[in-house]
């Protein structure tokens, strides 16, 4: 029975556009409703979220900022208590790293990424929604905590012992844990999907040396993520642990460290900041060109700077440490790839300033950010070149001098860069500009501002006030340069102020023509009044600045003649291409409104907040609520097996609807969350070798509840695992081969030996008595065996679910993608398993 | 260290510059031969970075009005490889080279003067080993000798404190759990000021402490003189003192065997400050911090003595004053 | 030469060959901080560096070979025929030689970066 032969649509008809534009508003609709609305995963209404969200927590930390410069104006000032002074200047700071800087960036992808791609949407929305509301769920509560003055007290970074010890520190110090580790799993999702997005859904033509360098940006800071949060989410399980079961990581008397907090703190904290800043430097290297009218020059040094300075941001770590009493030798390392990371850096700044030497600069108010941005950001390069030196450090650190650094670089950094990417992108958000008065006086305010505020504090640093004091003497000779640190913060807040005024009067304005700025990348084709669908049709790329160089391409996409454009089928659908050369590869339908992301959230999040208060039977409830929420969400979003195998895709290209295995987006977000979750074990794994290296007796002998496990138990522990490993392989290739009824058995077994696997794992613990509260030892033993026990039931329900789809015709010999993604899993945690069993059970006896 | 010399000049001829910023506790008023060496190295620094910054800044001010065309493709990359890699690598090199051996610290002799520091929630703990006599244990004030290299050992019963002496050399963390050393040598004499830089509470804006350096000769008479028993002749006070049950956290050498948890109070009226250099040491400041301690250092250990009446505060305070 | 040349120009680079340079670079610095680091645990603050110099000149020696190896492919790949850079254009040729310009740039990074890491081994005898 052949099919009916293709009828290429004639995109030249009016009639046949308009048609074809009418299915696709129809299928792109967001949801109506007082409380639908929010069930909307479409890019453009999350992004819209996230950023406002973002921006507000910014707001709030700035009004906790004035309150603290307002106290510190004056000397022995007692405009607040030292109490609530602590908690204002830690929630500053842990709201801006935490709940603005990083959401920020990600809430500015989800907006404009796609359209950068010329594409419809991220690949996975509803993973981005999930991230949204964790986001806004963990925000709320940490951010709430101080209108019941149980806001985290500790400083941003929660140093223990201070912050461990229950006497020293409040409930504020679990909600700083528990409601971070919340969001960083959101940061997570937002990788995925960005990593996924910048490498597979990319239009045709549009090679990896056509890529917009935000894209490169995004994929390097995205990859980055999935090994800088990790770490501290390890050190979040320890240091929660030492909290509610008392199990001594960080306690001395009992074996532990405080210095490995510190150790994982930074590991993440230093990337972290480049997290921060390379975004945000990749907004003005979309701005440079539109406003030099000509191509950036030095595209592949900027490839090098981001990839540079995401690999070197790995070894800096200890420059945070440099006090701590390490070796010199140890402290010489990272003090040369301190000094090292500047070079990346500089190849940046010099990029810009080649593309504006050889165009023909045109002043706007981005532009004007943006070179406010470029100086602020040197002068803070600088000082951190200079702390990058350690005997300098030993001076600076911890003081004025460093505060000073930081803010210059994430004023000159972040700050300045997003203000101007604000009044750069404005247009494509709303289709109107924003007014250039307005926004010139607010960053004059604000450029002289930031000066007043942070250059003295390099003086009253280095003239000796430390970071976090409260107050301080009138002797101390310090009054005026705090002063004017406290006048020059308000002056910022009333550019800011400015700011938002002139965002609250847009509504009042007139529409933008399209591509205000004669820019040449492909996020301008956005109309003034633009459909909630983004991109008329999926083009085909030739050149970095299509817009500038490829002619007839804004009328040829407007007519529809390219990719996908049309949804004849009634799906929301994306163009999935290959990595290096962007060919089409397969049409991915992705999904649309969706109230579980939202559920999933919420249920996820009562697990943590429920633990932060020791409701742990409630939060154990959340959790299984949660989970059955996730499985809902996977069961009717994910795997789903399309009405016919091939499409239409546009200019004569067919391509599959359905991929699995590596081909898959699917098969990649599990691989990347795999990353992350090899990298928090690593984590751990690396915390008992810590141990190990400081303690001259490792496992202590002769102590009550400190020996163990054996290796007997380990053995079998790991011998189950890698059975159920075997078994789930073996039920991907028989389901492959037709074999299906053996496959599900398969699963079964492999199900079984899984799940003895975890129990064995926890057998040797258990059976040789180690008491994880008596020393630290036993208390890392049992961390490593409970994290590959959970794993192995997190492993085991993949198994299940992966059995359930199959009897119920979801998954099938040529639809296979669960049964691929649960195995994928599988290997990690074989890798696990052998790590973490051989480790814990021959470690350091047989050594 | 090769750099002390040019730092010396160098700082001299900077001083009229740097006036302002002298201070008992400034990094720029240095009385020790590391801060020297580090000041020496700041300023360098902070010159260069100085410089570096104006001439980017217009160099990009020079980008921006240069006329389309005047830089092509080849001769901007020909830019960024220069300015942006090789320039910094070699001034980078230069750095790190010449900054590295700038780490090395003091060697210390066995036969050197050791005080042990420990910084406690919201005080210092200082004890003075010399070998053959017993420790010296006295609080919040570190008295060391001119031109004599004195080893320094810092450690912690309960959170992470720092000890930091801006004049004297970089600042070294207190860690529960580790010995950490300075090793130090103070080049003139003075009084001088350190505080706590790792945040360790409430208090923590208010843990400091004095720095008394003397001539050696000076020092060492101080030292024998502190290692002497308390004397003074207020029976009153000694009495209310064991009464109030004072003698639970702290010691009067000779006159009360007491616990050793809080500061050593055997010399107390000859120092300079109350609370870890929160007040200026007098009767009254005493008198009222006996009787609530959070008021004047909030999260302060030493509980509350509300029952106590003033006299009897004042009477305590006055015992107090007289153990010089 | 030219056998050896012939064998690099047919593999394709790819985002993974990309990175080999500054991968070397950070197991080099890894190695390094640990084996120091576990020899000053183990051995006391005043001990010697004992073999670390060994060992870390060692590692250095083998972590530039890689990123030496690394620039060569880059540089090979660079020279193939096409116009003149930037590499803009929308065919594997440009494609190819842009990551290879990349590919080199890093390899010159990395190299700095391994030598930098190498400096402070050679700087310090002990572990105070």
């Amino acid at each position: 029975m052949a099919a009916a032969p293709h009828r290429h649509p004639d995109q030249g008809d009016p009639d046949v556009r308009a048609a074809q534009e009418a299915r696709l508003r129809q299928v792109w609709q967001p949801p109506r409703g007082l409380f639908l609305r929010w069930t909307d995963t479409n890019n453009n209404s999350v992004g819209t979220w996230y950023t406002l969200t973002a921006f507000g927590m910014m707001l709030f930390a700035g009004v906790l900022a004035l309150i603290v410069r307002a106290q510190l104006a004056a000397p022995e000032n007692d405009l607040v208590s030292a109490s609530t002074f602590n908690q204002l200047f830690t929630l500053h700071g842990s709201i801006m790293m935490f709940l603005f800087a990083v959401p920020m960036f990600e809430a500015v992808s989800i907006l404009i990424l796609p359209q950068l791609l010329g594409t419809r949407d991220l690949p996975f929305p509803r993973l981005s929604a999930f991230g949204y509301w964790s986001f806004l769920l963990g925000g709320v509560f940490v951010g709430g905590s101080i209108f019941f003055n149980a806001a985290p007290d500790g400083g941003w970074f929660m140093y223990p012992p201070l912050t461990t010890e229950p006497e020293l520190s409040g409930v504020g110090a679990d909600i700083w844990m528990l409601g971070l580790s919340f969001i960083e799993v959101s940061s997570i999702a937002a990788a995925i999907e960005l990593i996924v997005g910048v490498l597979k859904c990319r239009p045709p033509g549009m090679r990896l040396n056509l890529m917009p360098l935000y894209a490169w940006y995004i994929l390097v800071v995205a990859v980055m993520i999935l090994f800088a949060f990790p770490p501290l989410i390890a050190g979040d399980v320890l240091f929660e642990l030492e909290r509610l079961l008392d199990w001594p990581f960080f306690d001395a008397a009992r074996g532990g460290d405080p210095v490995l907090w510190q150790h994982l703190f930074w590991i993440f904290g230093h990337p972290e900041v480049y997290i921060i800043f390379l975004p945000s430097i990749a907004i003005f290297a979309m701005v440079v060109p539109t406003f030099s009218r000509r191509h950036l020059i030095g595209y592949p040094w900027i490839v090098l700077a981001a990839v540079g300075t995401g690999f070197l941001s790995f070894g800096l770590w200890v420059h945070h440490m440099f006090t701590t009493g390490m070796p010199n030798i140890s402290l010489g390392f990272f003090s040369a790839a301190s000094e090292a990371v500047a070079i990346p850096t500089a190849v940046q700044i010099f990029a810009f300033i080649a593309t504006m030497w050889a165009g023909r600069v045109v002043w706007s108010t981005p532009m004007l950010y943006g070179a406010g941005a470029l100086a602020v950001f040197v002068v803070g390069g600088l000082t951190g070149v200079m702390v990058a030196v350690a005997p300098f450090d030993w001076q600076a650190h911890d003081t004025y001098f460093v505060v000073a650094h930081l803010h210059y670089v994430l004023t000159g950094g972040l700050l300045l860069p997003l203000l101007g990417g604000l009044y750069y992108y404005w247009p494509l958000f709303t289709g109107k500009k924003l007014s250039d008065r307005l926004g010139r006086s607010a960053f004059w305010l604000i450029f002289v501002g930031i000066n007043v505020t942070f250059f003295p504090m390099h003086f009253s640093g280095l003239m000796g006030m430390p970071r976090r004091v409260f107050t301080y003497s009138e002797e101390s000779g310090l009054h005026g340069l705090n002063l004017l640190s406290t006048i020059g913060a308000f002056v910022i807040a009333t550019g800011i102020g400015m700011i938002i005024l002139d965002m609250c009067l847009s509504p009042r304005r007139k529409l933008a023509a399209r591509n205000p700025w004669k820019a040449g990348t492909l996020e301008w084709l956005a109309l003034p009044r633009q459909e909630n669908w983004g991109v008329r049709c999926v083009p085909r790329i030739e050149s970095r600045y299509p817009l500038w160089d490829q002619p007839g391409f804004v009328a040829s996409v407007d007519e529809g003649r390219y990719f996908l454009p049309d949804a004849e089928e009634g799906k929301r659908e994306l163009m999935i291409t290959s990595v290096l050369d962007a060919e089409p590869v397969q049409v991915a339908r992705i999904g649309g409104p969706s109230v579980k992301p939202m559920l999933a959230a919420a249920m996820l999040g009562g697990v943590f907040i429920l633990t932060t208060f020791h409701f742990y039977g409630a939060a154990l409830l959340s959790g299984v609520a949660a989970l059955a929420a996730i499985l809902w969400w996977l069961w009717t979003g994910s795997g789903i097996v399309p009405e016919k195998p091939m499409k239409h895709a546009g200019n004569g290209v067919v391509l599959p609807l359905y991929a699995s295995g590596p081909a898959s987006s699917g098969w990649w977000a599990m691989f990347i969350t795999m990353f992350a979750d090899a990298t928090a074990f690593g984590a751990l794994m690396f915390g008992y070798f810590y141990y190990w290296t400081i303690h001259p007796e490792f496992p202590p002998k002769a102590a009550a509840g400190t020996n163990g496990p054996g290796w007997v138990w380990p053995v079998i522990a790991l011998a189950l695992v890698l059975t159920g490993w075997v078994l789930t392989v073996a039920a991907r290739e028989l389901n492959a081969r037709g074999r299906v009824r053996f496959a599900q058995g398969g699963l079964v077994l492999a199900a079984v030996a899984t799940a003895a696997g975890a129990a064995a794992g926890l057998a040797g613990p258990w059976f040789s008595g180690l008491d994880p509260t008596a020393h630290v030892y036993p208390a890392i033993v049992w961390v490593i065996a409970i994290w590959i026990a959970v794993h192995g039931v997190v492993g085991v329900i993949m198994q299940l679910y992966a059995l359930a789809r199959s009897l119920w015709g979801r998954t099938t010999p040529t639809h296979d993608i669960d049964i691929r993604n649960i195995t994928l899993y599988q290997h990690f945690l074989a890798v696990s398993a052998v790590v973490g069993f051989i480790t814990i059970g021959f470690f350091p006896e047989w050594v | 260290m090769p750099l002390v010399p040019f730092a010396r000049r160098l700082t001299w001829t900077l001083a009229p510059f740097t006036a302002g910023c002298e201070g008992v506790q400034s990094t720029f008023s240095t009385f020790g031969v590391e801060a020297e060496s580090t000041r020496a190295l700041a300023l360098i620094m902070g010159i260069g970075a100085s410089l570096i910054t104006i001439a980017v800044l217009l160099l990009a001010a020079h980008a921006v009005r240069a006329p389309e065309g005047q830089l092509d493709h080849r001769r901007g990359m020909r830019l960024i490889l220069w300015l942006g890699a090789v320039f910094p690598t070699v001034v980078l090199s230069v750095l790190l080279v010449v900054s590295l051996p700038g780490m090395r610290s003091i060697a210390s002799e066995p036969h050197d003067l050791r005080v042990r520091v420990d910084g406690e929630q919201f005080w210092w703990r200082m004890k003075y080993e010399q070998p053959g006599s017993a420790t010296v244990e006295t609080a919040n004030e570190l008295r060391i000798p001119m031109d004599r290299t004195v080893a320094i050992r810092l450690g912690s019963p309960d959170v992470i404190h720092s000890f930091w002496v801006p004049g004297l050399a970089g600042k070294v963390d207190m860690i529960p759990g580790r010995e950490n050393e300075l090793v130090v040598r103070a080049t003139r004499t003075g009084v001088f000021r350190g505080q706590c830089t790792e945040f360790c509470g409430l208090s923590h804006a208010l843990m400091a402490f004095d720095v008394i350096v003397m001539e050696s000769k000076d020092f060492d008479e101080w030292l024998s003189a502190a290692s002497q028993p308390a004397t003074s002749n207020d029976s009153t006070g000694r009495r209310l003192f064991e009464e109030y049950g004072c003698d639970g956290c702290h010691i009067v050498r000779g006159h009360v065997q007491g616990t050793p948890i809080g500061p050593d109070l055997t010399h107390y009226g000859s120092r300079r400050t109350l609370g870890a250099g929160t007040v200026p040491l007098t009767a009254e400041a005493t008198s009222r911090f006996i009787r609530n301690p959070a008021a004047l250092k909030p999260g302060a250990l030493m509980p509350r003595f509300g029952t106590m009446s003033e006299a009897d505060a004042d009477a305590i305070a006055a015992y107090l004053l007289e153990l010089k | 030469m030219n056998a050896l040349r012939r064998r690099v120009l047919e593999y394709t680079l790819t985002l993974w060959s990309l990175i080999v340079a500054p991968t070397a670079w950070a197991a080099h610095f890894l190695f390094s901080y640990v084996y120091a680091a576990v020899r000053c645990a183990k051995g006391g603050r005043d001990s010697a560096i004992g073999d670390v110099r060994l060992v870390v000149a060692i590692a250095t020696v083998v972590a530039l070979a890689i990123v030496l190896a690394s620039a060569y492919v880059a540089w090979v790949h660079r020279r193939v025929e096409g116009d003149e850079p930037p590499f803009h254009d929308s065919t594997d040729e440009d494609r190819q030689r842009f990551l290879a310009t990349s590919k080199l740039l890093l390899a010159g990074l990395s190299f700095i970066a391994i030598v930098f890491t190498a400096v402070p081994a050679f700087t310090f005898g002990d572990c105070r």
